[in-house]
């Protein structure tokens, strides 16, 4: 596999290329940095001109309510992650591998949790888990993470599994290895960058969750986003900017951290 | 006001005295911001009692039924507003009050503590706490309100007004515009058309007191139908401009009660709390401090000073002559006002 | 027979966990509210259970909700249709322009605005496009006196906003598509003589299929159903079916309509998807 890169179009279109990247890039951090600035903007109505204050941030570190809130995102952020990413991939590894009776079916399986606004699964979901004695609580959180991280988990890696074909798996099987060996060794390296970024999304999925968090969180529990939704009703202040920046950050970090331990970009 | 304060706290610790166990918790279910949770409210209750509040917060009444009908035993106190007493003592949900465990009972205003909406079967079910207005707000700097609930439909401030999203007050409100039983309109027709008269003067709506503000603070609109008690609040508080005002033809009225749930843990604890609610103390307080809607305890308004927000509002002569009291709805009234707004909103949207 | 049972129980095992777990919170959730969908009433309450059709006539019967939805799939058309501009290029320069440390740093930049709270985010689009706010005042600092501008509480604030949250969507399914295609293809290509366009039209296109496919599919489908974005960035244009979905639950305890129109939200998608499945069947190739 030669890494020669290709001329598809002229150098000058790669400067464009490039340059169009970089406009994408400010158009979506750009409410992001108002997000962060606004953070440390002396008015509380969110009112120009700007004030430099740190008094958010202050003001955090005494919000017990908030930073609580936001730990408990975190751990179940992580817990809904590693589990959708684990049985979303086997799902769409089957998916995509193998054909059945019934695929059909199941791949149409997962349009119903992307099309039916969450507001009514969450409530679908209160009622049964309340009629089933399983109730409000972290376990019925994540129940609810997981079930709807699924879908997209499967199919972002099914997107990755249907651009390569069974030909390096077969071309494993002809050279001895097992279905097992074949899978660690072929498919993951290879299924990688869609799994990563399945991972991501799930973890997106789950920590900014509102609406499912909102109904099955147990009274007096809560979750950074569900409190950044109340707070909306008495006053909604800039600490959720500083706690929302914080996060972004922390999150930045994580990520860089976990890019320097993984090569997810592909091998190509 | 010092003596009122140390009667209230000794009437709650004997009140807590008999049979309390270690750490204990008080379950309240209410709007956030709305009063119960003030820090120092909570605080000066745990230093009398030793229960610790615990809030869960609501966004719309329908939220608060599917909380209580999920959740039994979750809560002890909860915030219910007169048209949906009865339909929560119907389903069950709450359960009646001993009034005579509540020591500021008797002397709330008869017309609210005996309000027929709070009970249900004979029995009270919600205890008159705050009573409210929803009426003319408007950006004292830019408007000059005049004395009707027509300025709402007054082309100079076209795209200058808001409104809230919100389908019963929307139809009360043409319903009063229209000389009508905002409860119980008769012609729903003219009710339709008055609402779409309004598309050329509404740029947004707001569904929250803190959007109203920052939508205020924007200059979104000028003028606007908002509620008495937030109306005190932007004024007091966020030092906003906020005028308000009860136009001749009428304005909606509201109250609002405290419950107690059915499986309530902690009665002792409930009651205690409510009686607290309700105590001039703490109802002095929160009006200065942050702004309150009117008490049910008329002691509680006489000691508050003549330039409070609520005061001067109601004490414009005839202020109070055609109110309508919000009254419970049946689900196909409900129904037949969200069908009526949401065809005014996709009207709008056009 | 030996290996035909051990691939099923290969396809049972490993897509058994996944959809249990489906089944349990969602499929089974989901069918108590379409049996609801065609109740009177929804399930509290004393009343007898009583089974009607008449949510599912409103559709067809009430103009407003036919009104509605159409706008609701125009505003996922527009969405997706803009991602899909913006974000195909974007992706293709970065599976194949960019190598090495870099893209790995661009591809998590992508991914880093999805982890910032959606309220703040889109309110946070409000402080740019009202009038008095971050656009306005930047564009009034550079040529002051221009009219000012004020995007908040319009179709296109929406749109903006809508774009903003799902673009990294479609990039990073692009990107998972592109990234696998073998640039030798496209040397070879090259070398035949082959134009940029055909090599796009034949080469890059048909093998980026999976990728665009899913993009659109994982914006277009939420999209149609959202209601907070419309409400916070359109005013009174903000309107939307999903607001009249969600006010069955928030307003009023109409379960069964809002259930209903959920159902039929869905059963758009089920048609459009089966409309256009066999023609993007026939174009997909795999790398």
């Amino acid at each position: 596999m030669q890494t020669m890169s290709h001329r598809l179009l002229p150098r000058f279109a790669d400067g464009m290329g490039r340059a169009f990247l970089a406009l994408i890039l400010v158009f979506l951090y750009l409410p992001i940095a108002v997000l962060a600035l606004m953070g440390f903007n002396e008015s509380v109505h969110y009112a120009l001109p700007f004030e430099f204050s740190t008094k958010w941030y202050e003001a955090l570190a005494g919000n017990d309510r908030l930073l609580t809130a936001s730990f408990n995102s975190v751990w179940i952020a992580v817990a809904n992650t590693v589990i959708a990413t684990v049985i979303g991939t086997m799902a769409a590894f089957a998916l995509g591998r193998f054909r059945f009776r019934g695929r059909t079916v199941m791949q149409l399986l997962l349009f119903p949790p992307i099309t039916i606004p969450w507001l009514i699964i969450g409530t679908a979901m209160l009622v049964l888990f309340f009629w089933t004695g399983v109730g409000r609580g972290l376990h019925s959180m994540l129940l609810g993470h997981v079930a709807l991280s699924l879908p997209y988990v499967i199919i972002v890696v099914g997107a990755r599994m249907a651009s390569f074909g069974p030909e390096l798996e077969e071309a494993a099987a002809s050279l001895g290895a097992t279905p097992v060996q074949a899978f660690w060794r072929v498919s993951l390296p290879v299924l990688m960058p869609g799994i990563v970024a399945a991972s991501l999304f799930a973890f997106a999925v789950s920590f900014d969750q509102f609406v499912i968090s909102y109904f099955l969180a147990p009274p007096g529990t809560s979750v950074l986003p569900v409190e950044i939704f109340s707070a909306i009703r008495k006053g909604f202040t800039p600490e959720v900017n500083a706690i929302s920046t914080i996060v972004i950050f922390v999150s930045m970090g994580i990520m860089l951290a976990f890019a320097r331990l993984s090569k997810f970009g592909g091998e190509r | 006001m010092r003596k009122a304060g140390l009667l209230t706290t000794a009437a709650m610790a004997l009140a807590l005295s008999a049979g309390m166990a270690q750490a204990e918790e008080l379950h309240v279910l209410n709007w956030q911001g709305y009063g119960t949770d003030e820090a120092w409210a909570m605080e000066t209750f745990e230093a009398a009692t030793g229960v610790t509040v615990v809030h869960d917060y609501f966004n719309s009444e329908q939220e608060m039924l599917t909380k209580l009908r999920t959740s039994p035993g979750a809560y002890d106190v909860i915030l219910i507003n007169s048209a949906f007493t009865q339909q929560a003592a119907d389903e069950g949900l709450i359960q009646p009050i001993d009034t005579s465990r509540l020591e500021n009972f008797a002397a709330l205003s008869p017309g609210l503590r005996d309000a027929p909406d709070l009970s249900y079967d004979g029995e009270v079910y919600g205890v008159a706490w705050t009573w409210g207005l929803t009426s003319i707000a408007y950006d004292t700097t830019e408007v000059d309100p005049g004395t009707s609930i027509d300025i709402l439909w007054d082309p100079q401030y076209a795209g200058n007004v808001g409104l809230r999203d919100d389908s019963v007050e929307n139809v009360a409100i043409a319903a009063i515009a229209t000389g009508q039983n905002m409860n119980d309109p008769a012609d729903m027709d003219l009710i339709r058309e008055k609402l779409r008269e309004l598309k050329p003067q509404i740029r947004t709506y707001w569904s929250s007191e803190d959007e109203w503000n920052k939508e205020f603070s924007a200059d979104s609109f000028d003028v606007s139908v908002y509620w008495s008690g937030s109306a005190s609040r932007s004024a007091t508080a966020f030092n906003l401009p906020v005028g308000f005002f009860i136009p001749d033809e009428g304005a909606i009225a509201w109250l609002d009660g405290l419950s107690i749930a059915t499986d309530a843990p902690n009665l002792d604890a409930a009651y205690a709390f409510i009686d607290y609610m309700d105590s001039a103390d703490f109802y002095v307080r929160w009006d200065t401090e942050a702004g309150a809607p009117a008490s049910a305890n008329p002691s509680a308004m006489d000691m508050l000073p003549d330039t409070a927000f609520n005061k001067v509002v109601l004490s414009r002569p005839g202020a109070t002559d055609h109110l309508q009291f919000m009254a419970p709805l049946s689900d196909e009234k409900r129904e037949e006002f969200l069908e009526v707004w949401e065809e005014t909103k996709a009207y709008f949207a056009e | 027979m030996r290996a035909e049972t051990r691939r099923r129980w290969a396809i049972a095992g490993l897509t058994g966990p996944a959809y249990l777990w489906l089944t349990l919170t969602i499929f089974l959730p989901l069918s108590a509210m379409l049996w609801f969908s065609f109740q009177r009433k929804g399930p509290f309450g004393r009343h007898e259970t009583e089974f009607t059709l008449k949510h599912y006539e409103a559709f067809f019967t009430k103009d407003y909700l036919q009104d509605l939805t159409w706008r609701s799939l125009e505003m996922g058309l527009q969405v997706t249709v803009i991602c899909l501009i913006l974000g195909f290029p974007a992706a293709y320069v970065l599976a194949k322009r960019i190598k090495g440390r870099w893209r790995e740093a661009l591809f998590l930049l992508i991914v880093l605005p999805f982890w910032s709270n959606a309220l703040v985010r889109i309110f946070s689009w409000t402080v740019v496009l009202r009038p008095g706010g971050v656009l306005d005042s930047a564009v009034q600092s550079v040529f002051p006196g221009a009219p000012s501008i004020d995007l908040a509480d319009s179709w296109s604030a929406v749109i903006i906003g809508l774009v903003h949250s799902y673009l990294p969507y479609m990039i990073l399914t692009c990107y998972l598509s592109l990234q696998a295609i073998d640039d030798s293809l496209i040397e070879a290509a090259r070398s035949l003589g082959a134009s940029a366009l055909t090599i796009l039209w034949r080469i890059v296109l048909p093998l980026a299929i999976p990728g665009l496919a899913a993009g659109a599919v994982l914006i277009f489908v939420p999209v149609i159903g959202s209601f907070f974005e419309p409400k916070l960035l359109g005013g009174t244009q903000g309107v939307v079916i999903g607001t009249v979905i969600e006010e069955q639950f928030t307003v009023v305890s109409n379960w069964p309509l809002g259930g209903a129109l959920s159902f039929i939200l869905l059963a758009i998608v089920l048609l459009i998807l089966a409309v256009s499945y066999p023609f993007l069947k026939d174009r997909m190739r795999t790398a």
